[in-house]
C-alpha cells in the first residue's frame, strides 16, 4: 500500500490548493478562464516545475465530462488529462482506473492512472510549439503560428477533431524537430542562465553579509581595545586623566569614520551600477545648450514691422479674429518667411570652384 | 540610354540591398549597404504601381523635405533613385525608435533621460520650424534612435511648409493620440503648435511609460482630452466654438497635472502645461521650450550615449530582462525597426497594423501579474 501512495503522488498536489480555489469561487464567479497563479513556494499543484513558471490551468466552468459534476457542486474540482487527451475529474479517475488499466470513457484506449497529467500548455507551447519570432521572416507568418497553436490548444481543449489534430501536431514534430530541438536548448541555456545569476546573486548577498559581520567584530575588537588602552594610560601616564581619555577618544572617532566612508563608496557603487546596468560612468553629462548652431546669431539682420501692404494676407488681416484665431495661425509667420527668404544668403560669397565657402552653406541650400 | 537613365544607375550601384526588414503601406524597407564603404543604410521602396495618379504624395513630400533638411536631429536622406518603375529612398539605418525604448519594460528611465530625449526632439522640431516646416506626424514611433543615442525625427510623409495666408490645409493629420484639438476640430489654418501639442504627449508618455491620451475615435479622442485637463472655456481658448467640427463634448472639471505626475518636479509640470495649452497662439514654441527652465534645472541632460536602449542592442545584467528575452543573441531577425516601419497608421481604427498578437501561449507571464 504504501507503494500505492507513492504511484499517486501527483494528486496529493490538490489538498495545497484548496483554499485558493474555494476562496476563488466566492470572491470571482466569472465565467472566463483564469490560469490560477501558484506562489512558487508550495508545490503548485502536481505541475512538475519546480521554478513555478508553469501553472495549472483551472477555469471557474470547468466541468469534468465523465461524471458531469463542476465546480459549483465541487469547488475542489481537479481535472487532469488523459494521454488521449480526455481529461476528466480526479473521483473519475480514481474510481476507473484504481483496479488496474481500464478503457478510457470516450475514447475507448486503455489507460492507466499513471498517465494522466494536469492541465497546462507545457507540453504542447513549451516543448513542440517553441518557435521564436526570430525563427520567421516576417511577421505575418509569425502571427498566423501563433494562431495554428492557440487553434490546436483549442481542439485539444475542447475535444474537437482529436485524430486530426494530433495529426497537425505529428506534422509539425517532424517538419520542425531540428527547430524544436535547437529551441530547447536555447530555452535551457536562458534558464541556466537564469540559475547562474541566481547563485551568483546569492553568493554576493552572503559575502557581503560576511563583510558586515566582520566590519562589526572589528568594531567591537577596536572599542575594547581603545577602552584597555585607556586604562593603561591612565595607570602609566602623569597627564591629567580628563585629557587622556579625550585623546583616545579623538583617536577611536577617526578610526570609525574612516572604515564607513570607505564601505559608503562601495554600497552606492554597486547601486548606480544595479541602476545604470554596465553603462560606463565615466561620461559626463554636459549642462543643456538649447540650440548647437549660431542661426540665431543672424536675427538682427532685419525687424519684421506690425504692418505690410500685402495683397496676399488682406483677407486674412481683415479677419485677424475670425476663422484662423482658433486655429493659431498667425500671418506674421508668412511674413517672417518672406523676409527671410529674401535676405537669407545675401551675406554668401557666391560659390566658387569647387570647394564651396564654409559657414552658412547649408542655410543658403535650403533656401535655394 | 540617356544621360538621366545613366546618372540612375551609376547611384543605384551605389547601394546594397540586402534583406526586408518591414513593410508600410506604400512602401518596402530593406536594409543595405554603401557599397564601397559599407556603411548601414535603409533603403525605403516605394511602391508606384498602385497608385494611378502617379507617384503617392507622402513620398513627394519625403524626398521634398529630406533633401533639404540636414540637421543632427532630423533623420538624414542619402541618395535617392529609381529602379525600374520604383522610387527608391536611401535613408540613414537607425536601430530602434523612442516607442520601443518606452514599450521595453526591463528598462528604467531617469529623469536626465527624458530630459536628454525631450531636448533633441525640440531641437530637430525647432530646425523643421526655423525652416518654415510643421512635421505633422510626431510620435515616438517616428522618433528613431541611432546606435550613439542620437534621437533623429522621421518620416516626413506627412509634412507641408507653413501655409501662404488664406491656404487651407487639411486637417486629417497627425495620428490620433498626438493630434491637438484645433484639428479634431477640424481647423484649416494652424500653425507649427500642432506639433508642439504631439511634443507635450510624448513628454507626458515618456514619464507614464503608456500613452497619455488614447482616444479611440476623433471623437473620444476629445473627450480623453478634455477629460484629462478640463474643457475650455471661451476664455481659454477664444473663438473655438466656431470652428468648423466644433461639437460640445461635455464639461469636464481641470485637474492639476500634479495629480497624475506625482513624481514629476515643478519645472517639468511647467513646461508639459505649456505644450498641452488649449489656445495655439498661446502654446509654447519650440524655441522657447528649448530655453525653458526645465532643461537647465539639475539633473542635466543624460549624454547621448548613456540613454538607455532597447534589449536587443545592448548586453545587459540577466536581472533586467523578462521571460521571453533570447538569451541565444538576436537571432536571424534583428529587432530594428527601419524607418516606417509597422507603425500606428495614421487611420486604422480596426487595428490592421502588424503587431505581433500578445497571446503567446505563455501563461507564465499573467501568472507573475495577477
Amino acid at each position: 500500500m504504501s507503494n500505492r501512495a507513492n504511484v499517486g503522488g501527483w494528486l496529493k498536489g490538490k489538498t495545497v490548493r484548496k483554499s485558493g480555489i474555494i476562496s476563488n469561487v466566492h470572491t470571482a464567479r466569472s465565467s472566463t478562464p483564469q490560469v490560477q497563479s501558484t506562489s512558487s513556494t508550495l508545490f503548485s499543484g502536481g505541475v512538475k516545475d519546480a521554478s513555478g513558471r508553469t501553472t495549472e490551468y483551472f477555469s471557474m466552468d470547468d466541468q469534468c465530462p465523465v461524471c458531469k459534476s463542476d465546480r459549483y457542486l465541487n469547488p475542489k474540482l481537479r481535472l487532469l488529462v488523459s494521454s488521449c487527451y480526455h481529461k476528466m475529474c480526479e473521483s473519475c479517475i480514481d474510481r476507473l482506473f484504481t483496479l488496474g488499466p481500464a478503457p478510457c470513457p470516450i475514447c475507448q484506449k486503455v489507460l492507466r492512472k499513471l498517465a494522466f497529467t494536469p492541465q497546462t500548455f507545457e507540453d504542447l507551447s513549451s516543448k513542440e510549439f517553441n518557435k521564436r519570432r526570430e525563427d520567421f521572416f516576417d511577421l505575418h507568418s509569425y502571427n498566423d503560428y501563433l494562431e495554428e497553436v492557440e487553434d490546436i490548444t483549442f481542439n485539444l481543449i475542447n475535444d474537437v477533431d482529436i485524430p486530426q489534430t494530433e495529426a497537425r501536431i505529428l506534422a509539425h514534430r517532424k517538419e520542425n524537430s531540428a527547430l524544436i530541438e535547437l529551441n530547447l536548448q536555447r530555452e535551457e541555456q536562458y534558464a541556466q542562465a537564469l540559475k547562474e545569476q541566481e547563485e551568483l546573486e546569492r553568493q554576493e548577498k552572503e559575502q557581503r553579509a560576511l563583510e558586515l559581520r566582520r566590519e562589526q567584530e572589528i568594531e567591537r575588537e577596536e572599542r575594547e581595545t581603545a577602552q584597555r588602552e585607556i586604562i593603561d594610560r591612565l595607570e602609566t601616564s602623569t597627564k591629567s586623566a580628563a585629557k587622556v581619555i579625550a585623546k583616545s577618544r579623538a583617536e577611536a572617532m577617526k578610526r570609525s569614520s574612516a572604515r564607513s566612508t570607505t564601505t559608503t563608496v562601495l554600497r552606492s557603487n554597486a547601486q548606480l551600477l544595479r541602476a545604470r546596468a554596465a553603462q560606463s560612468t565615466v561620461v559626463p553629462d554636459p549642462p543643456h545648450v538649447p540650440l548647437q548652431d549660431d542661426w540665431y546669431a543672424y536675427e538682427d539682420l532685419y525687424t519684421i514691422r506690425d504692418q505690410y501692404d500685402d495683397m496676399y494676407s488682406d483677407a486674412v488681416r481683415k479677419d485677424r479674429e475670425g476663422i484662423m484665431r482658433a486655429g493659431g495661425y498667425q500671418v506674421e509667420e508668412a511674413w517672417d518667411r518672406a523676409l527671410r527668404c529674401a535676405v537669407a544668403g545675401l551675406d554668401l560669397a557666391p560659390l566658387s570652384g569647387l570647394n564651396p565657402s564654409p559657414g552658412r552653406t547649408d542655410s543658403a541650400v535650403a533656401f535655394a | 540610354m540617356d544621360a538621366v537613365e545613366k546618372a540612375n544607375t551609376a547611384r543605384q550601384k551605389r547601394w546594397v540591398k540586402d534583406r526586408k526588414v518591414g513593410e508600410g503601406t506604400y512602401a518596402v524597407v530593406y536594409q543595405g549597404r554603401e557599397a564601397s564603404t559599407s556603411r548601414k543604410v535603409a533603403i525605403k521602396k516605394i511602391k508606384v504601381g498602385q497608385f494611378k495618379d502617379g507617384l503617392d504624395m507622402s513620398a513627394i513630400r519625403e524626398v521634398k523635405y529630406l533633401r533639404e533638411l540636414h540637421h543632427q536631429n532630423v533623420i538624414e536622406l542619402l541618395d535617392v533613385f529609381s529602379s525600374k518603375t520604383n522610387l527608391n529612398l536611401v535613408l540613414e539605418f537607425l536601430d530602434s525608435d523612442l516607442e520601443m525604448i518606452i514599450q521595453d519594460r526591463s528598462l528604467v528611465f531617469l529623469p536626465a533621460d527624458i530630459k536628454a530625449w525631450m531636448a533633441m526632439t525640440l531641437r530637430g522640431l525647432e530646425f523643421c520650424h526655423r525652416n518654415f516646416m510643421l512635421h505633422r506626424d510626431l510620435k515616438p514611433n517616428n522618433l528613431l534612435i541611432a546606435s550613439d543615442g542620437q534621437l533623429k525625427i522621421a518620416d516626413f510623409g506627412l509634412a507641408r511648409d507653413f501655409a501662404d495666408p488664406g491656404h487651407k490645409m487639411t486637417c486629417q493629420v497627425i495620428t490620433r493620440w498626438y493630434r491637438p484639438p484645433e484639428l479634431l476640430f477640424g481647423c484649416r489654418y494652424y500653425s507649427s503648435a500642432v506639433d508642439i501639442w504631439s511634443v507635450g504627449c510624448i513628454f507626458a508618455e515618456l514619464m507614464l511609460r503608456t500613452p497619455y491620451l488614447p482616444g479611440e475615435s476623433d471623437m473620444d479622442q476629445l473627450k480623453t482630452i478634455f477629460r484629462a485637463l478640463g474643457t475650455p472655456t471661451e476664455e481659454d481658448w477664444p473663438g473655438h466654438t466656431k470652428l468648423p467640427d466644433y461639437v460640445p463634448v461635455g464639461q469636464f472639471p481641470r485637474t492639476p497635472l500634479r495629480d497624475l505626475f506625482t513624481a514629476a518636479s515643478g519645472d517639468t509640470l511647467n513646461l508639459l502645461s505649456r505644450f498641452l495649452v488649449y489656445e495655439p497662439r498661446r502654446r509654447i514654441n519650440a524655441r522657447d521650450a528649448l530655453n525653458h527652465a526645465y532643461f537647465f534645472a539639475l539633473p542635466h541632460p543624460s549624454h547621448p550615449s548613456k540613454l538607455p536602449k532597447p534589449a536587443a542592442q545592448t548586453s545587459r545584467p540577466l536581472e533586467e530582462l523578462d521571460g521571453n528575452v533570447d538569451m541565444a543573441g538576436a537571432g536571424p531577425g534583428v529587432k530594428a525597426a527601419a524607418p516606417n516601419k509597422l507603425k500606428r497608421k495614421l487611420t486604422s481604427p480596426d487595428g490592421t497594423d502588424l503587431r505581433p498578437l500578445a497571446r503567446r501561449l505563455d501563461f507564465t507571464q499573467h501568472a507573475k501579474h495577477s
